[in-house]
Formats: structure tokens, sequence, C-alpha cells
């Protein structure tokens, strides 16, 4: 094609090759904005926040004096290690609990549902998102609350005789909460992926002799991995920044570890903030490549 | 998908939409800004409760200024904020010792606030203190007052307390609540504990505070974010003790809630009083003058006391409230006692911030 359009016009040969060297660059001008807002809404801010973490507050200002302190005192600490774990610890919860809630929903949402109704469901899920977080946290206050709707319903019931606070002001509000708030983001994602999953396989399966758990198991989990891992990422790495649903529901019990490093924003201890801030980005990056490398995207790319 | 082909290729959509893109970032989203926002206006960090809807709708009327708000939790946040944005933030509200740090490191401006006509309604007191005077001029427009006292239901609560101590008795476990400011608890504990400036401790003042609050994290049933937040745990029965300011117990009544009682602890208290503060190179400078004006009526103040019930430092308002027969409760609540606000141990930043903002972490961030 080249050599064509190159004798035609009579062009030397050595042009194609000058222009295909061009043409990649040229090509990468749409990608501009996108790569300046990239560049310094994101990795601007973060240069300024690498730098800050090793710098140090004295007295509210901040002095460009370089020094490891603000690390060390993480990991000497004996609170925040512990509380960093302790949010790892409830972010896999509450990713392998929206998993589990949200993947036979959605199996069964596309398997067994006209697919006019399957957009009012999807609808539904995310209807919450039209308010406000704060405003749908603060309202899980009213029904976990020691005066709050489920205490009112087990006390009419007789079920207990004085209002419960086991659901309230601990971990387990903020694992209730938790859920309840990412539930939509695991099951859009399983949904997207299951959507295209050729239902036809689980029963040649069958038909083949697997059992129905053998199909799901080797035919099903297996194809739908890349939405398993979306839904992964988008609770999991939320979760290890959540600092507003502990404050709000957790009580002084059910803090993660979002909440000093928004203590230390809020009291003006920024270098302090930017350290424990890049010690969580850190590893949720750390995370983010193990997931990568599970998450064969061209898989993803070559379905759509 | 034809005619995708035909009329638009994908080349020429991804520039279109690069164009549109880089269009709107370079010069749409200024433009848009300037729409959204009215040309009368200014952008202000202020408190909840230093203003009210019809108020601030009734002096747009009146002026042709709405502010554009954005809510202060403290006053560290506040200052650190102005020390980012500068004056991308034209009024901001600031305690006590804070607003002459503020000025130190020439985020605000001095000015005279008597160039205001309702200044007059002042108390004179409010004028003059000292810590906010210059002499380029006062460093804020002052609005209100209060020390922290502790509030508690004495159905449940006994014997009458008198101390700080309260609020670390186990019988109390998580029916305590006090507001989510890192600096202020271990203030707070600072003065249980007889330390000389509870902003300023010594290390074995903080480590003693810092015990204090290992004692007080199992009675608080949660840090509230605002003071609404103390209001309704009151009112709804949720806690029995909590840290407030002036008039919270007749706005837990208000809100269907118990009659609580209040006291100063004997070992004193810490105390707010907050100024308005015109910032530094503010870009809608121009507007702040005649929006205070406005706002600051005494009418509006009058208001503000009955919504909010804490002293003011507007004198004409305190009248008003008289002669609509709210004086008892002016009165009980001190507002006919500025003087009062100077005796406090007064907010204000510290060198010691971020070892206290540290004891903090170290009690309640620990899971």
């Amino acid at each position: 094609m080249t050599h064509a359009m190159a004798g035609g016009h009579g062009v030397p040969p050595a042009e194609p090759e000058a222009g295909r060297q061009r043409r990649p660059l040229t090509r990468l001008w749409p990608a501009l904005p996108a790569v300046l807002v990239l560049g310094v809404l994101f990795l601007g801010s973060m240069a300024f926040m690498v730098v800050f973490s090793f710098w140090r507050t004295v007295d509210l200002d901040i002095v460009a004096d370089w020094n490891l302190d603000n690390y060390v005192k993480f990991f000497t600490s004996p609170t925040y290690p512990g509380t960093f774990v302790k949010t790892l610890v409830m972010a896999a919860v509450v990713t392998v609990t929206c998993l589990a809630l949200a993947l036979p929903f959605t199996y069964f949402l596309v398997r067994y549902v006209a697919r006019r109704w399957q957009r009012i469901v999807l609808l539904a899920v995310i209807v919450p998102f039209w308010t406000s977080y704060l405003l749908r946290v603060y309202a899980w206050q009213a029904i976990l609350g020691e005066r709050g709707v489920i205490n009112q319903v087990l006390l009419s019931l007789g079920i207990i005789d004085e209002p419960t606070r086991l659901l309230s002001y601990n971990n387990v509000s903020v694992y209730i909460v938790l859920v309840y708030v990412y539930f939509p983001f695991a099951a859009l994602a399983l949904y997207a992926t299951l959507e295209r999953f050729d239902f036809g396989q689980l029963k040649a399966a069958q038909d083949l002799g697997a059992r129905p758990d053998q199909a799901l198991r080797h035919i099903l989990l297996p194809q739908i991995r890349p939405g398993i891992i979306t839904a992964c990422i988008f609770v999991f790495i939320p979760i290890i920044g959540e600092f507003l649903t502990p404050i709000i529901v957790g009580g002084t019990q059910g803090v993660l570890i979002g909440n000093p490093v928004i203590n230390f924003f809020r009291a003006g201890q920024i270098t302090q903030g930017a350290a424990f801030a890049l010690i969580i980005a850190a590893f949720v990056t750390v995370l983010l490549i193990v997931f990568r490398r599970h998450l064969q995207v061209e898989d993803v790319v070559a379905r759509g | 998908m034809r005619l995708f082909d035909r009329h638009l290729t994908r080349r020429r959509f991804l520039q279109a939409s690069a164009g549109t893109a880089a269009a709107l970032a370079l010069g749409g989203l200024p433009t848009a800004s300037r729409l959204f926002a009215q040309s009368g206006s200014f952008n202000m960090m202020t408190w909840s409760d230093h203003f009210y809807p019809e108020q601030l709708d009734a002096v747009a009327k009146a002026t042709g200024i709405m502010p554009q708000i954005s809510e202060l939790a403290g006053n560290a946040e506040g200052y650190t904020r102005v020390r980012e944005v500068g004056g991308q933030l034209d009024l901001i509200s600031g305690d006590a010792l804070w607003v002459p740090r503020y000025y130190e490191d020439s985020l605000i401006e001095a000015w005279d606030i008597n160039e205001l006509e309702v200044a007059k309604t002042l108390y004179p007191i409010a004028r003059e203190f000292p810590w906010w005077t210059t002499p380029e001029g006062y460093l804020g427009y002052p609005f209100g007052w209060s020390p922290v006292q502790i509030y508690y239901d004495p159905a449940y609560v006994s014997p009458e307390p008198d101390s700080w101590e309260v609020l670390l008795d186990p019988k109390y476990a998580q029916r305590v609540m006090v507001e989510n400011q890192p600096e202020e608890i271990p203030a707070y504990m600072g003065k249980y504990i007889g330390a000389a400036d509870p902003y300023n401790m010594t290390e074995d003042e903080l480590a003693q505070a810092t015990d204090a609050m290992y004692l007080l994290k199992p009675n608080i049933l949660r840090l509230a974010q605002q003071n609404t937040d103390t209001v309704s745990a009151l009112a709804n029965g949720e806690v029995w003790l909590a840290t407030g300011n002036l008039g919270t117990d007749e706005r837990v009544l208000e809100a269907g809630g118990p009659e609580l009682k209040l006291f100063t602890p004997k070992e004193g208290t810490i105390g707010w009083m907050d100024a308005e503060m015109i910032v530094a190179g503010g870009a809608n400078s121009a507007n702040i003058r005649p929006w205070l004006e406005a706002a600051e009526q005494p009418e509006y103040m009058a208001q503000n006391f009955i919504l909010y019930g804490r002293p003011l430092f507007n004198e004409a308002a305190y009248k008003i409230l008289v002669d609509n027969g709210h004086q008892e409760r002016a009165d009980r609540f001190l507002y006919n006692q500025p003087e009062v606000a100077a005796t406090m141990t007064l907010k204000g930043p510290s060198p010691s911030t971020a070892a206290a903002v540290e004891a903090f972490n170290e009690v309640f961030a620990a899971g």
C-alpha cells in the first residue's frame, strides 16, 4: 500500500519511512490534554506530597529539612502499624463480602432476568449514588444507633428488652456501612463481565459430565476473573483510605488508618500526614502491580 | 457504524475530543467558574453557626453579594488552608490567638473596623481586645465567644459533677461526646491535670494528659463533627455528658431532649472568641466590607443568638433580645458580660501542636 502510494506520487522511498516515524507522534496529540491534566493534577500534587513527607513541620511551618522522621514515626509507633493492619483486614473482609453478595446477585440478574428488567434493577443498584455519600452514611446512624430503626424493631418484637449497642459505633457498624457503600461497585464490575459470558458453556460442560459446581469453578470463574479483580480493586483500595465512615458510625473503636492521616492534616501537620498518606499509597501501588499481574488486560479488551 | 465511518473518522473524533478538552481546560473552565460565581460574591470559610440561610438570602437581596461558603472544621485547618490557597479565600473565621498568628504570617489584613457603621453596634471592649490590635489596624471583625462547658443529663449523672474528671468516670462508658478536634482534646485534658498552659504543655504534662485521654477514650461514644452532632446525641439520649458552647442546653431542649445541667470545671476551662478576618490579597476583597456591613446588623445577630444560643459581641443585638423578651436567656449565657471572654484560657496556636496531635492519635487512632 505504502509502496503503491509512494510510487504513484513519485515520492522517494525514504519519505514514507520518515512519515511512519512521525505518525505515532502526531497520533499522540489527542492524548495531550489528558496527559497534562494527569501530570499536573495527579503527578504534580503527588510530587509535592513526596517532598513534604521528607520535610518537617515546626510550629505549623513547613521547614525544608530533609529527614526520614515522619516515616520512622509510622513504623516505630505502637499505634499506626496496628491500625494499618486492622484497615487491611477490614478492607479484605468487606471486599470478600461484597463479592459474595454481588456474584450471585449479578449471576441471577444476567441469567434469569429479562434485559429490560436488568436495566431497572441496575438502576436501583446505582440509585444511592444520586445522594451524597455523607448523607447515606449519616442515614446509617439512624438505622444502627441506640435509638435507631433496628433497635426499635427488635424492641417492638420483644427480641430484646433494652436497646443493643452491638451494631453501633464499633467495627461492626463500620463493616456494615462499608459493605453497603461498596456493594454497587462490585455489582457493576461483575455485571459488566457476566453480561458477556456465554452461559451455553456451562450447559456444555455439564453435558460433558461436569458437576454444576465444577462447571462454575472451571468454566465461569476463570472467564469472569477480570470482573472479579476489577471489583476487588474498586472495593479494597478505596476502603484503605476511608475516614468518613469510621468517623460517623465507627465511634472511637472503629477507626481506620485514614483517620490519623486526616487528623494530621486538620491540625496543620502536613509533612507527617503526607508521609502517612504515601505509605498507604505505596502499599496500594504494590497491590495494583500484583493485581495487574493477574489481570490480563488483553482479555478484557478483546471481549469488548 | 457506517455513519461513523462516513462523517466522522475515529481520528477526527479523537482530535475533536482532544480539542474540546483543551479548549475547556484553557478557557472554558475559567469562564464556567465566572458564570457560577455571582457578580457579587466572595469566598468565605467559616463555622456553620456564623450565619443562617435566611440571613444570607436577605443580605444578597440587599447588597447583591452572596458568599461562597466552605465549612471550617478547626483553627489549624483554616490556618493551613489560607497558607495553601492565599487570596483564593477572601474571608476566614478564626479564634482568639490564632488571629494574630495569621497576621504575623502576613495572611490577613489589618484594617479599621470602625469604617463600618455596623461596628458601632459592637460592645466597646470587642473593638479593643489587645491581641487583635496592631498599629496598622484591627485584625478581624469580632463575632462571638464562649467558654467550653460540660453539659450533663442529671437523670443519669450523679453526684453533681464539678470537674473534668467526670468525663473519665468508667460508669459513663460510651456516654460522653466531645468534638473531633485533635488539638483541643489534649488541651482539655491539660486543664484537667493542671497544666499551666494547656496549648504548650511540657513533656511530663503531655504524658499525664495522654494518660487521661486513655481513660477518656472508652467513655466516648463518638467524636462529634459539628455542634449539631452533640445536640442531637444529647437530645436522643445516646450520650449523657458532652462538652459544648454556652447555649447547648437550650438547643437540646428545642430538639426535644431532656433538661440538661452544665458546669464550668473547677480546674478551669478553655474558651474561644472568634473574628472574621480579611485574607490578604483576596481576589474579591471589594465585596467584603459591604457584605459585613449588611450581614452583621443587630437584627441578624439577635436572630443568630436565638438560633445558636451563645454570646455574640453585638451589643445592639442584646438590646433587641431584651426588648423581645429574651433577656433572661441572654443574661444566663453571659451575653451582657463580654469582659468574661478576656478572662478565659484562649484558644491559640502552639509550638506543641505536633506533640498534642501525636498524643491524640496515639490514643484515638488505635483501632
